[in-house]
């Protein structure tokens, strides 16, 4: 564990640390743009140049690894003037286009100008050596290559991690550009993380481009739902809508990254379809009904002496998931069971794709439910089940269309509580919408039994309410003690279930952590 | 595969990789090697050497972009590279140039429509000092003057 001084303060650090984490463990940014933690280290910006006693010349922080009794200065009148000289490099045939540019705001040119630089260009715009601009180089993403600074991290990103290595530099000295092979696109599963660490505006990603300048948006911590790896996020949005996920580090779950389906898997929930009110059913057509008057019709057709069943998706939140638990089996002596679905042929792979499409299949088994909503379809075809309870369900992911169509006929009633249009509102009886996983505080548990957290990034949609607060009003209803909270349901089940022992939603803010006790498979 | 060494190339490579720990090692004398069987580097003949070396296309590409005596385009039988550098400036190495153009009605960069000349113009071949002079393939001709050069031309067209 060396010590070192960094502008003056001490620091021990790790073996085996360089000068750009040193100096960050003390809140000192050393500027950078080639070097990226999650990638091998390649110094050739030499933008983090810092001054090291008894080094005749300045050394890139980057390379550098922290030693006993080093003492480094990150702000000397030499450091600064090498910096502004590397920052003029840089920018000798940078086209300037920052108005046009989706990068702006997030840019680590534009960044470094404004601390670093600030000079008059000495190259007049019309010297400048052009490349190409606006060049479509795949599915994800838009190379404009006058605006690379040439660090590298999209290759090594494309050698180490993916190890497609799609991109090269082409050329030599001012003509040197990123480029493909010819007849070759950059298209592999994880192709939209190379925008995420391009720090200028050389690589862009097609789907977020030009929507929005970056800021305006805001940034909530969160996970994403598109599969059981259950990679860290944030989510980017503004005034109710989702603009894009950033994959949020997370050394024990996805690192850096994120794959383009999970990344993409933003928009399923948001726009046409999502269910915007409660309404119930009269004759052919549906009429809107209030919400108290909603929960009091929800609360009667689950009153007296009913067979009642539900099925609940993996889609859910761990404090969904609980409390309809709780409400249709402990409180009103029903059959429960959970819903897990995949496409067949999901993608799937080694590194971060999972072939499991739902966030919290490990949520539905860890809570004690079964997932077999199969046997319940069942039971409700042979005539057992008066009421059944749909939460989050597509019915034609459990049977028929001509099945569904008997289980109209053969139920008293069917109430649905979903995010979405879909078929199970055709034998609904009375219709919920709920809020998406983005929209409320909760849970998930990934596939190693990690239980992490979700940020209600923005207000649910419509008329739709946070499923916990709709459950636990019912429950209330029927004479069980209610919860004022995410975090106060997550009190419960960790009263309730071993596993959770010790856990609370804000303990698990940030990384989020393992359950307890014996782990299931792979964890 | 459209593209493939000869035989006697694939012993040749095969000695290459003898050379170096890695075959990624050997790329360039492996893109030297298929420049002399292909005649110059096509995508096709990038992509093979990819796979001969187990390494990117991207890779393979971006490392014969950085040099100019790999061809990227076909290039005449006999290629004809005028050092233009200081030394040889200073003694008319202009007027060489010139007439190699006149002569063979083509510009720098570019290929007689025969095929059989193309030009370039360098940098300092290491002949300072007998200038102006020219580099025709593997061999140097020296102290050049507009005649001499036209003879050279000459006799290479003939042949």
């Amino acid at each position: 564990m060396p010590k070192l001084e960094i502008d003056g303060q001490e620091v021990e650090v790790a073996n085996g640390t360089n000068l750009v984490q040193a100096a960050e463990q003390l809140g000192t940014e050393v500027p950078h743009y080639c070097y990226h933690p999650g990638l091998p280290v390649a110094g050739n910006c030499r933008m983090c140049l810092v001054e090291i006693e008894k080094m005749p010349k300045l050394q890139i922080a980057c390379n550098t690894r922290a030693n006993e009794g080093m003492v480094v200065h990150t702000k000397s009148d030499r450091v600064l003037r090498a910096r502004e000289s590397v920052l003029e490099f840089l920018l000798v045939n940078h086209p300037i286009d920052c108005p046009i540019c989706d990068q702006a705001g997030e840019c680590k040119l534009q960044d470094y100008y404004m601390d670093h630089d600030r000079q008059e260009s000495r190259i007049p715009l019309e010297s400048k050596v052009s490349k190409g601009k606006a060049i479509d180089i795949g599915p994800m993403i838009m190379l404009d290559q006058e605006r690379c600074i040439l660090c590298t991290r999209c290759t090594r990103f494309l050698d180490e991690v993916t190890g497609t290595s799609e991109l090269g530099i082409f050329e030599r000295g001012n003509h040197c550009q990123i480029d493909l092979f010819p007849g070759v696109m950059l298209d592999n599963p994880y192709s939209g993380n190379v925008a995420d660490i391009c720090p200028v505006g050389a690589l862009t990603n097609k789907d977020f481009r030009f929507r929005t300048r970056v800021w305006y948006l805001e940034s909530t911590p969160s996970v994403c739902p598109g599969c059981a790896t259950g990679c860290n996020i944030d989510i980017h949005h503004r005034s109710g809508e989702v603009f894009r996920y950033r994959p949020r580090h997370n050394p024990d779950v996805n690192s850096y990254w994120m794959c383009d389906e999970g990344r993409l898997s933003y928009k399923r929930y948001q726009g046409e379809g999502r269910l915007l009110q409660p309404v119930q059913r009269a004759g052919e057509d549906w009429q809107p009904i209030a919400w108290d008057a909603a929960v009091g019709r929800f609360v009667d057709v689950l009153k007296g002496d009913k067979r009642i069943a539900g099925v609940i998706s993996a889609q859910s939140s761990n404090e969904e998931i609980f409390l309809f638990d709780q409400l249709v089996r402990e409180q009103l002596s029903g059959q429960v069971a959970g819903h897990s679905w995949s496409p067949e042929g999901a993608s799937s792979d080694e590194l971060l794709i999972d072939g499991d499409k739902n966030p919290n299949t490990a949520g539905l088994t860890e809570l004690g439910l079964t997932l077999d909503a199969r046997k319940i379809i069942d039971s409700a075809l042979a005539g057992e089940i008066d009421t059944l309870v749909l939460y989050g369900t597509d019915l034609t992911q459990v049977c028929t269309v001509e099945e569904i169509a008997e289980l109209g006929d053969k139920l008293d009633a069917a109430i649905v509580l979903d995010l979405r249009y879909g078929p199970s509102l055709e034998i609904a009886d009375l219709v919920l919408p709920i809020a998406s996983y983005a929209e409320i505080e909760g849970s998930f548990i990934n596939r190693q039994r990690r239980c992490q957290v979700l940020g209600r990034s923005m207000e649910p949609t419509g008329h739709s309410w946070p499923g916990w607060q709709l459950l636990t009003k019912v429950a209330g209803s029927l004479g069980a003690p209610s919860h004022d909270s995410a975090s106060a349901v997550f009190e419960r089940i960790a009263d309730k279930h071993a596993a959770f022992r010790g856990l609370t939603l804000a303990g698990l803010a940030g990384l989020g952590a393992p359950l307890g006790g014996a782990t299931s498979g792979d964890g | 595969m459209a593209v493939e060494f000869s035989k006697e190339s694939k012993a040749h490579f095969e000695e290459i990789l003898t050379r170096y720990p890695k075959k990624r090692a050997a790329i360039m004398p492996t893109l030297w090697l298929a420049q002399k069987d292909f005649g110059y580097l096509s995508h096709e003949v990038l992509a093979y050497v990819a796979e001969l070396i187990e390494e990117s296309p991207a890779f393979v590409a971006s490392v014969a972009s950085f040099y100019t005596m790999y061809y990227k385009k076909p290039m005449g039988r006999h290629h004809v590279q005028v050092c233009t550098n200081l030394s040889c400036a200073l003694v008319g190495s202009d007027n060489i140039v010139n007439c190699i153009k006149e002569k063979l009605g083509i510009g720098l960069g570019e290929t007689t429509p025969d095929g059989k000349f193309s030009l370039d113009e360098v940098e300092c071949l290491a002949s300072c000092g007998t200038g102006p002079m020219m580099q025709i393939d593997d061999d140097y001709w020296e102290g050049l003057t507009t005649e001499k050069t036209l003879e050279i031309l000459e006799k290479l067209a003939a042949g």
